[in-house]
């Protein structure tokens, strides 16, 4: 064993933008599956709210039910207080109760001769910590649908505990930028070119942080990746510190869990 | 609903009377066995695998999702005779949750050091 291994996997923050809501930073010293691990709870294994059930009560607007519902579903709601709230299946209620679910209501009514935008805005959230997200006062909300005179949409949406590998609407990022080897010296890709990938192909963003090798260098067939590039883009809902920090979480968790199961099994 | 769409409840439960894990001792190779693991995928599974891999008493490690729709996969190890897969199993995911444990001490450093501290462990983060 090496000195480097020694040290485990490293963090590096390269920078924070909290108006992009983007996280950047660098793993290294780490492997490629821990650090595929990471990505993959970020975006699909972190618990945020969505609206999942929808009791619509009046929608005479042009858009049939079911595609108000979706689109009910891919509005974010800010889920900073996840903890709070129990996932239904691990609740004891049949459907859905306050432990498990947020009452968010929708009722407009286009009475004037120009048309009125249903937007984000006019959700009605029972619980201050669950709202729709939005980026400033300023912002005007998701457009839901749109209302002409006398049109009406009056429903109950109720947002539950999920995660995205569920349904993509629970995911808390909007991306995960992963990029590790710019100069491609591992070869894990193959350029299509014309003559010249050096000439066709632009150096990737990170391309500064690694040497790029000489052209008459030999291939290393042994080495590995090891320095990861990763920029976390919340959609709001979500700091993208919290993000990662609940992912570390996440994959803790689970490898507890199977190792508690695994300890009862004798060889 | 009368398709076969799978029940969302198969991503998570873990079916009544079976374990998360569970181990076959392989019939004819030495020191090898089966573990199935329910409800979990590539994530854990390459983790695994990757990890297992590092330790010079695995001979093989290998996993494979034996069918898309079902939640499961399964993990295959073969060790030299000075230990067996359910040990060198257990000590290679205790590494892991070590490292995982290290990685997250230090990106709380990483933000102590930045003047980001203060998240959902240290109190609310609504600054945005
Ligand atoms: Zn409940």
């Amino acid at each position: 064993m090496n000195l480097g291994d020694a040290k485990g996997p490293q963090v590096t923050i390269r920078s924070i933008d909290h108006e992009r809501k983007q996280l950047s930073f660098i793993l290294w010293n780490c492997d490629l599956a821990v650090a595929n691990a990471l990505r993959r709870i970020m975006m699909a294994e972190v618990p945020t709210m969505a609206i999942d059930l929808v009791d619509i009560e009046q929608n005479s607007s042009v858009l049939v039910d079911e595609m108000l519902s979706h689109r009910l579903g891919l509005i974010p709601l800010t889920s900073t207080n996840i903890r709070d709230i129990t996932y239904t299946r691990d609740c004891n209620c049949a459907e859905y109760c306050q432990n498990c679910s947020v009452v968010l209501t929708l009722n407009v009514r286009c009475d004037s001769d120009t048309n009125r935008d249903v937007t984000a805005r006019d959700l009605i959230s029972t619980n201050p910590n669950v709202t729709p997200y939005f980026s400033s006062e300023e912002d005007a909300g998701v457009v839901i649908c749109k209302l002409r005179k006398g049109q009406e949409v009056r429903m109950r949406c109720i947002a539950k505990k999920g995660t995205s590998k569920e349904h993509a609407k629970w995911s808390p990022v909007a991306a995960v930028a992963f990029e590790y080897d710019p100069h491609n010296k591992l070869r894990h890709t193959t350029y299509w070119v014309e003559t010249d990938a050096l000439k066709e192909w632009p150096v990737g963003p990170n391309g500064a942080e690694e040497v790029a090798p000489g052209p008459d260098d030999p291939f290393d067939y042994k080495a590995k990746p090891e320095k990861f590039y990763f920029v976390v883009e919340g959609t709001g809902v979500m700091d993208p510190r919290d993000i990662v920090e609940k992912a570390l979480m996440l994959v803790h968790a689970k490898v507890v869990f199977v190792v508690q199961d695994l300890q009862k099994l004798k060889w | 609903m009368n398709n076969n769409q799978p029940d969302r409840h198969e991503l998570f439960l873990i079916p009544e009377g079976m374990s998360k894990v569970s181990m076959t001792k392989d019939s004819k190779i030495p020191n090898a066995a089966t573990f199935t693991i329910l409800k979990e995928d590539h994530t854990l599974a390459n983790l695994l695998r990757a990890q297992l891999l590092k330790n010079p008493k695995v001979l093989f490690a290998g996993y494979k999702i034996p069918h898309p729709l079902e939640h499961t996969f399964v993990l295959k190890i073969q060790t030299t005779f000075e230990t067996n897969p359910l040990e060198v199993l257990l000590i290679e995911m205790q590494t892991i949750i070590r490292d995982i444990m290290d990685l997250n001490k230090k990106f709380q450093n990483q933000l102590t050091l930045h003047g980001l501290e203060g998240g959902e462990f240290g109190g609310s983060r609504m600054d945005f």
